[in-house]
């Protein structure tokens, strides 16, 4: 139990931030940029900490007890799904950048409103937030969390197969012609980008309990550019990708904690580096070495291995 | 109707700033079909750098902390021809700067000829970079330029009309003359002069371009350095009408100018200006119990175009071939 005093909050996070890293997985399945998460991520946070701290729901929290919390989750998920069609419909009918862009301005405008808001406690933001089903150490937050990344990983598995999944291939590898094919492309892009956007409403909504306050900063550019990064380094072609990328770089600041001031600078650096030299990210990267790996056979010293030099 | 002028005033001001700022963004777009997320940083670097030609003392927390760069003695100190020289100088290393942006986060991508949305990622990570290293260097204080900066120019003009007081100030006078006369000269260059007939090739077709016997790495690294000084000039400018608000200050303004060249219409120029006014406008009418909303302006103006008119106001719209 001692490990899980020292570890468990990190180990929590990283889960945390690998599952945003997976909500921008979803829209990418089928091509689509979306730097939204961070907003819908606030938007289940605040939903989840007005409903958890709010006198007006006394009444909710006595009749539900512990339920309340997944209830939380299903208000976060709907509102995030609206929300997403609504954002999604204009940005999506149109092709290349505009959602990417259409998805920074929502952040924004998320972010102003919840500095105004008195309902989202203005810059101050909610606090004491009770925990989770009367959790009394953050470590047991992975009983939350670990589920829903194996359930979000069973989903994306099964998504990949289904005739859902291959709409979303055929439009990121060529939409006019899965047009051309009867595909929709509009309505699955859309689709695509509900997804990411439910599952980083349901994620805020489970976080603010975890993090026990829930104001603005939850949601901003910055966190796009983070949930972008773990996307990218760890890979996007691949339901890992993200999940690795977004544990990893979780625990980066842990790592680097003795760079002090200078962690964001690395921070930039690896996002330029990554770019370069790892364009499908760690993952794709793995996978291409392991496809290089000659047939096993027996190697002399005069013929080293194709795999073996990085 | 003196409020209706003042926020004209007030407006248009900004909304020049906003334009030239954009139309860094629309050069980089028009040519590369990119979007240069660390425009944003370079406009933080342009009030940096004038800020340190003209007073060159940073405070407490930095790397440079207490080191007099610039003494009172030196040339950018004083008049405002002196200042207008430091903001030249300060556009031009933020001008330098893009270059050497393009050659580090966009070329190796063009030479490998990688997703666009990596070039995006490789761009914000420059931003991160720059930023972080501001604020390493001379750290996270907020710095205003001293109120002399335009020498013997009176601060503000104060009209009076049917007994209510208009204020113009001097910044604002300044900010959207020097705005209009670069984007007259700008105008100039590309649709008269033989560079501008280039840009508009290589940014036509580069491939095309390239066979015509135009250096297409050429134009591109002079777009970068075009797209550069015009930031490092907007972030100048901003900085000496309100401050040199720290590190982060340009970052909102780089998502901004991103509202203002969808407004306007990607990669169209006359659309950069039409959109950076139109925003500036907007904001300015914005009326003042709800002044706390301000900043979401330009990016509900983003939503509304994209429902009425994706193209933006002076766009093209774009036939998909295949």
């Amino acid at each position: 139990m001692d490990f899980l005093q020292t570890y468990g909050f990190l180990i929590v996070t990283m889960l945390q931030q690998g599952l945003l890293g997976l909500s921008l997985y979803f829209p990418l399945m089928a091509g689509q940029l979306s730097l939204a998460s961070p907003g819908f991520y606030a938007l289940g946070g605040y939903i989840a900490a007005i409903m958890l701290t709010a006198p007006q729901f006394a009444g909710w929290r006595d009749a539900l007890g512990s339920w309340i919390f997944p209830v939380t989750w299903l208000f976060s998920a709907l509102a995030s799904a609206v929300l997403g069609v609504i954002v999604g419909v204009p940005a999506l009918r149109l092709r290349g950048i505009y959602l990417a862009l259409a998805t920074i301005a929502f952040v924004q405008i998320l972010q102003v409103l919840s500095l105004n808001l008195s309902i989202t406690g203005g810059a101050v933001g909610l606090f004491a937030i009770p925990q989770a089903f009367g959790f009394v150490d953050r470590w047991q937050y992975i009983w939350i969390f670990l589920p829903t990344v194996i359930v979000v990983l069973l989903f994306a598995h099964r998504l990949q197969g289904s005739r859902v999944g291959r709409a979303f291939r055929a439009i990121r590898e060529d939409e006019l012609a899965a047009d051309a094919m009867g595909i929709p492309p509009t309505r699955y892009k859309v689709l695509a980008f509900v997804i990411g956007a439910v599952l980083a409403g349901v994620v805020g909504a489970m976080s603010a309990p975890f993090l026990n306050t829930w104001n603005a900063r939850q949601g901003t550019f910055d966190a796009s550019i983070a949930f972008l990064a773990y996307t990218l380094i760890g890979g996007s072609r691949s339901m890992w990708g993200p999940l690795l990328g977004g544990a990893l770089l979780a625990s980066l600041p842990e790592l680097l904690r003795s760079l002090a001031d200078w962690r964001l600078v690395i921070n930039g650096l690896v996002l330029v580096v990554a770019s370069l030299y790892l364009p499908q990210g760690i993952v794709g990267a793995l996978g291409r070495l392991r496809r290089k790996a000659p047939p096993q056979r027996p190697v002399t010293p005069s013929t080293p291995a194709l795999g073996d030099t990085p | 109707m003196t409020e209706l002028l003042q926020n004209l005033i007030n407006g248009l001001a900004i909304g020049s700033v906003y334009a030239i700022f954009a139309l860094g963004y629309t050069l980089v777009f028009s040519i590369l079909g990119i979007i240069n997320f660390a425009h944003g940083a370079v406009f933080t670097l342009g009030a940096y750098f004038t800020y340190t030609l003209v007073v060159g003392q940073f405070e407490n927390n930095g790397l440079i902390k207490g080191i007099n760069l610039f003494p009172a003695g030196s040339p950018f100190h004083g008049s405002a021809w002196a200042f207008a020289a430091a903001a030249l100088i300060g556009a031009v290393l933020s001008g330098l700067v893009a270059v050497v942006i393009e050659r580090l986060a966009f070329r190796p991508m063009r030479a490998r000829g990688a997703d666009p949305l990596l070039a995006l990622v490789s761009s914000l990570g420059v931003a991160l970079v720059i930023v972080n290293l501001i604020q390493i260097l001379v750290g996270a204080e907020s710095y205003s330029f001293p109120t002399d900066i335009y020498g013997d120019l009176k601060p503000a003009l104060i009209f009076s009309l049917g007994g209510k007081l208009i204020v113009v100030r001097t910044v604002q006078v300044i900010i959207f003359a020097v705005s209009m006369v670069l984007l007259l000269i700008l105008g100039y260059v590309i649709g008269r002069t033989r560079i501008g007939k280039a840009l508009r090739a290589v940014a036509e077709n580069p491939g095309t371009a390239s066979l015509l016997g135009i250096s297409v790495t050429r134009f591109i690294i002079i777009t970068f350095f075009l797209s550069g000084f015009l930031g490092g000039l907007a972030g100048t400018l901003v900085s000496t009408a309100f401050s040199v608000a720290g590190p982060y200050f340009g970052v909102a303004y780089g998502l901004k100018g991103l509202a203002v060249i969808v407004l306007g219409g990607l990669g169209s120029i006359p659309g950069a200006v039409v959109g950076g006014l139109v925003i500036g406008l907007a904001e300015a009418f914005v009326p003042a119990e709800y002044s706390a909303y301000k900043d979401a302006v330009a990016f509900a103006l983003l939503f509304v175009i994209l429902l009425i008119r994706p193209q933006g106001l002076l766009g093209r719209v774009q036939i998909q071939k295949v």
